[in-house]
């Protein structure tokens, strides 16, 4: 099976060499979807041997994560994972994803940072906001997983053909999440580590989220 | 009396400059129609503010007709807002298809 891994990437000269080796190293092929970051994050994953697409203009994390999906299913993938380019997921965890799809015990399946206790969370966000975000989901989108927010993903290319997320920007995951629970594909959770560097989502990240599937739902 | 005058003089001079920009050929025939049509109904609305302030009180209103006025402007000028936002959202959408259609041909 052809496993394509995408890279949505901004500004991420630090990491995105490391990132890419690791994955080279494992044997994954690697797609790298910058979104016209002002550093040399470009040159660094060309440089590492990463097919690198470079969106023209600056569109998002969910644009970047569309693009790249739409082209490694276009060349050839059986399965897509997604993955970050800060270096904050282990490029072993990818293999614990793939399994169930190899297998065929799911089409969809996600990391998940809760489901053993490897993952340092920030109290904040482990006590408060994660929370908040599972009961979010729960009743907006009936969702039930354990780590709606991760950005840690793999999925069949029938699947990602099927998606057709519009969030451009930070609410993809929540949108990616809620049409794969109406498409009734089968999803699984792994656990995963996360590594965190930066504390990421904010609470008022979290606002934001919310207001753009808000606008997103009325247009 | 006097405001009423200086009124209807600011919308004739209005209605004046819509003629002008309509024969220049500076606005289309449909905003030229709408803006007239404004600009008339808001002259006739001036006109008639006593019976208007009459109106507004039957219908229940303890302020006059001019502030109803401006209190429904206001609201309706939320609505416009809401909707450039939602046009807005749309033309994003549209932009981000045509980037990924170009950022993939320039790989190709």
């Amino acid at each position: 099976m052809k496993v394509i891994v995408v890279i949505p990437a901004y500004n991420e000269a630090e990491w995105i060499s490391g990132v890419i080796c690791d994955l080279k190293k494992a044997g994954y092929e690697t797609v790298v979807v910058d979104d016209c970051s002002k550093d040399s994050t470009v040159k660094l994953a060309e440089k590492a041997g990463a097919t690198v697409l470079s969106h023209v203009i600056n569109r998002g994390q969910g644009a970047a994560l569309r693009t790249g999906t739409h082209w490694a299913i276009e060349n050839g993938a059986d399965i897509v994972v997604h993955f970050d380019a800060d270096g904050q997921f282990r490029v072993e965890d990818i293999a614990r994803l793939l399994k169930p799809l190899e297998t065929g015990e799911a089409d969809v399946v996600f990391g998940s940072r809760f489901l053993d206790n490897t993952t340092k969370l920030p109290w904040l966000k482990k006590s408060l906001i994660m929370p908040l975000a599972r009961l979010v989901n729960r009743i907006l989108f009936k969702v039930k997983l354990t780590d709606p927010q991760s950005g840690f993903r793999a999925f069949t290319s029938e699947v990602g053909n099927k998606l057709n997320w519009r969030q451009d920007r930070m609410a993809h995951a929540s949108e990616i999440l809620a049409l794969i629970i109406r498409g009734g594909w089968r999803v699984k959770e792994v656990p995963i580590t996360v590594i965190y560097h930066e504390f990421g989502q904010s609470f008022s990240g979290g606002f934001k989220i919310l207001k753009e599937i808000f606008l997103k739902k009325l247009s | 009396m006097l405001q009423l005058l200086v009124a209807a003089l600011v919308i004739i001079f209005f209605i004046a400059k819509l003629g002008w920009q309509k024969h220049k050929g500076t606005v289309s025939t449909g905003e030229f129609i709408f803006w007239l049509v404004f600009w008339l109904v808001t002259l006739v609305l001036i006109l008639f503010l006593k019976q208007l302030d009459r109106l507004v009180a039957s219908l229940g209103f303890s302020v006059s007709a001019i502030q109803v006025a401006v209190y429904l402007a206001i609201a309706v000028l939320f609505y416009f807002i809401f909707r450039v936002r939602l046009k807005l959202e749309k033309i994003e959408e549209n932009l981000t298809k045509i980037n990924e259609v170009v950022t993939k041909k320039l790989k190709n």
